[in-house]
């Protein structure tokens, strides 16, 4: 039943990434009613089939890729539906609804065969290291999104006359969210981040000290984690000192979206993230 | 003015006299105004005029509008001359020279022209949003002074396709007791114009300079709550753009002028309970520039010739260091510029000139024009349909008629059938079966008249949407 619930999330996702996209750049006020819901009927099925899994397979962690992927589109949806409640915008969705649709879809068609040999001791802390970092991706995603459409605003804006047909951006008349608001949701989802990151990163390094001892730090996906971090806080750093937005804001925070790809790709060299020793 | 509404059935007609901005000049319409404290008794004073039974005055620096109805439906001159007639006696000026200005529409027209009024695809600017405030307030006046009655309006306004409801309205009864004609056809008016305004994007936009400057600024900023405004020179134009910013949050307003006491002028001329302002002494301008977010030049006048412009790169970068890179608005509605364009290729630094906030007005005019389409298309269907029901009134008023008259005849034969039995009255199970009898009896008798009349009034003819 789990797999049949998160195809129709996968269907409700679908629908709603559509109707986003006259909602959001044709200002059609009747697709954001369907968009909204549709997102908000997906993320409850996408929930209930989680539940649904773990409970089933009496186990409270994500086991494989595709499994952990789905909890990601599921955090993804929620910032979506987050951000259309607190700043009235489904621009977001735009890009977010598609990548939820990219991250749940495989997992609901093919689901993953992956099985790692967990501790069953410290289920819990695993539990909150795995969701506070995802919740720390989805942060920086958003915050990269964001950086995005200040930029497109800002170009748009810039240009001023983008009805002649030549331009890429869409029209001064499409309402996309104010600068200073993308702004706004960059910083703060940045700033939601960090505390996730930091904890998950702590909690993660507590757990493998004291199952697999020191030899942990070693570990590839370990050091680039660590390296990650620095990033981030220096991101961060720069954006609230120095007000860094528009072009370099993007380039910025794209480098640091790249170096979170690394990361989670550090998977396959990780010893620590699959329970061997090092 | 023809109409295609089957008049033999109307007792009541609908009469719309008026001037608008497309026929009449404005001294014209400034002369046939009526100031909002007068409305009421002029209302009232129309509604008393012989043979009109409900009126409405709309009185906008646009438009004066009569809305009647009267007694009968007339195809002739005479209401019309009873309205010209109001405004000779109520306003002093001779029908000779209101009538060559002077519009008409009857009946279906005048109910397509309420439409298009309330809907603002009438006024001087398509989509503008105060005409239908306009509207309800002179609504809300004629409701308050009696000159329409407000009643049983809800039945018409659900929609409901059935005869119960359009025999409650009664709007063109034959019999009965009167019932507003106005309040249901106004308030259908409203709804009809709400539709427009979420269908179409025929409001969303703005047209006039000052308000396109407002409406960016909300690009860039948000919400204007909080942010500052500096008035770099003076002008009505700039003036008013100041004025538009305020309305839409800005509560920080700084003038710079070259003469330091005119400055002083605007700014207690701004001043508000709600509004700070202050006087930047037009020497430290670019010192203290960055304590604006949106900067309103318009000087026009060239600075010197090393420095054409009040505002250059250089100003703007060192403005933008000083901002921490926060954006900055210019808008320069100067002639001659006073903010170099180089400005807007720096990040954060926007700048429109007079010419760019004309260019985004006539895009968003264009877009008003294409949604006006969608729009009349909107108005012509909801007149179809509310002539549809209007013209459905008559059989339902006969199929009310028919009812009750069997049901007066099944009451009559009951009642003599009792005197009969009065010596052996029926008991209560006897008398509960003649009742329920009696009105099967006179429920089939009837069945196949009321089909008829119910099919003839779904069948009323109804206009073209198209048309």
């Amino acid at each position: 039943m789990s797999l049949l619930w998160l195809r129709v999330a996968v269907l409700l996702y679908g629908i709603a990434a559509l109707a986003v996209l006259p909602a959001a750049l044709y200002n059609r006020p009747r697709w954001r009613h369907i968009a909204v819901p549709a997102a908000l009927a997906g993320v409850f099925f996408h929930f209930v089939s989680i539940v649904e899994t773990l409970y089933a397979a009496h186990r409270a962690l994500p086991v494989d890729t595709h499994e952990t992927l789905s909890w990601l589109g599921l955090l993804l949806a929620a910032a979506f539906l987050a951000l259309a409640t607190r700043y009235r915008t489904v621009s977001f969705g735009i890009f977010l609804l598609p990548v939820t649709v990219l991250l749940t879809i495989v997992p609901a068609f093919r689901p993953g065969h992956e099985t790692i040999a967990y501790p069953f001791i410290r289920t819990g802390w695993l539990v909150l290291h795995i969701a506070l970092l995802l919740a720390a991706y989805a942060a920086l995603f958003l915050s990269l999104i964001a950086s995005l459409l200040y930029l497109v605003q800002e170009r748009r804006l810039k240009q001023k006359r983008p009805a002649s047909g030549r331009s890429w951006l869409p029209p001064l008349e499409t309402r996309l969210p104010a600068l200073e608001t993308t702004d706004q949701i960059a910083l703060k989802s940045l700033l939601f981040g960090l505390p996730c990151m930091t904890a998950g990163l702590l909690i993660g390094s507590v757990v493998a000290l004291q199952t697999i001892g020191p030899a942990f730090f070693a570990d590839p996906k370990v050091l680039l984690s660590l390296a990650m971090w620095c990033a981030y806080m220096l991101m961060i750093f720069i954006r609230r000192h120095s007000g860094l937005r528009g072009r370099r804001a993007v380039y910025l925070s794209s480098a640091v979206f790249l170096g979170a790809l690394a990361v989670w790709a550090a998977n396959l060299f990780s010893n620590v993230h699959r329970f061997r020793a090092p | 003015m023809n109409s295609d509404m089957p008049e033999t059935h109307l007792q009541s007609g609908i009469l719309l006299l008026g001037v608008n901005h497309t026929t009449a000049p404005l001294e014209v319409r400034e002369r046939l105004a009526i100031h909002p404290s007068r409305l009421a008794d002029a209302t009232r004073t129309l509604a008393h005029q012989p043979g009109i039974r409900e009126a409405l005055i709309l009185s906008t620096c646009n438009r004066v509008e009569l809305l009647t109805v009267h007694e009968a439906p007339h195809t002739g001159s005479a209401p019309q001359l009873g309205m010209l007639r109001f405004l000779h006696e109520y306003l002093n000026l001779p029908p000779d020279e209101i009538r060559p200005h002077v519009y008409e529409f009857r009946e279906r027209e005048a109910i397509r022209h309420l439409f298009r009024v309330a809907s603002s695809l009438d006024s001087m600017v398509v989509g503008e949003p105060q005409i239908l405030g306009q509207v309800k307030q002179s609504w809300s006046v004629a409701r308050e002074v009696g000159a329409i009655r407000s009643q049983l309006a809800p039945v018409l306004l659900e929609s409901s396709n059935s005869i119960e409801a359009f025999s409650s309205v009664g709007a063109y009864s034959s019999v009965g007791a009167f019932s507003s004609v106005l309040d249901p056809l106004l308030q259908r008016a409203f709804s009809v114009a709400k539709r427009v305004r979420t269908e179409t994007r025929i409001g969303a936009n703005s047209v006039s300079i000052a308000s396109v400057a407002a409406e960016l600024a909300r690009k860039i900023f948000g919400s204007l709550s909080g942010k500052t405004v500096l008035l770099v020179g003076a002008g009505k134009m700039s003036d008013l753009t100041a004025r538009h910013l305020i309305q839409q949050g800005a509560n920080t307003l700084l003038v710079s002028n070259r003469t330091e006491a005119r400055a002083e002028k605007i700014a207690d001329a701004l001043r508000t309970p709600a509004i700070t302002t202050g006087v930047i002494p037009f020497d430290q301008l670019h010192e203290q520039s960055h304590r604006a977010d949106i900067i309103l030049t318009s000087t026009g006048a060239a600075a010197t010739g090393e420095q054409p412009h009040v505002f250059t790169t250089h100003h703007a970068r060192t403005l933008l260091q000083r901002r921490r890179n926060r954006p900055v608005f210019f808008i320069d509605i100067a002639v001659p510029r006073d903010v170099s364009p180089e400005i807007n290729k720096l990040e954060g630094c926007f700048v429109y000139d007079m010419d760019d906030l004309q260019q985004v007005a006539a895009q968003h005019q264009a877009v008003r024009s294409r949604e006006a389409e969608a729009a009349e298309s909107i108005v012509n269907r909801e007149v179809a349909r509310y002539n549809q029901r209007l013209s459905q009134a008559p059989a339902v008023e006969a199929i009310k008629q028919l009812q009750s008259s069997a049901e007066a005849v099944r009451l009559h034969e009951l009642a003599r059938t009792a005197h009969r039995l009065a010596a052996q009255p029926l008991s209560p199970e006897q008398q509960a079966a003649v009742e329920a009898l009696t009105r099967s009896l006179t429920a089939k008798l009837l069945h196949s008249q009321l089909t008829a009349l119910r099919e003839a009034a779904s069948d009323a003819p109804a206009a073209d949407p198209d048309e």
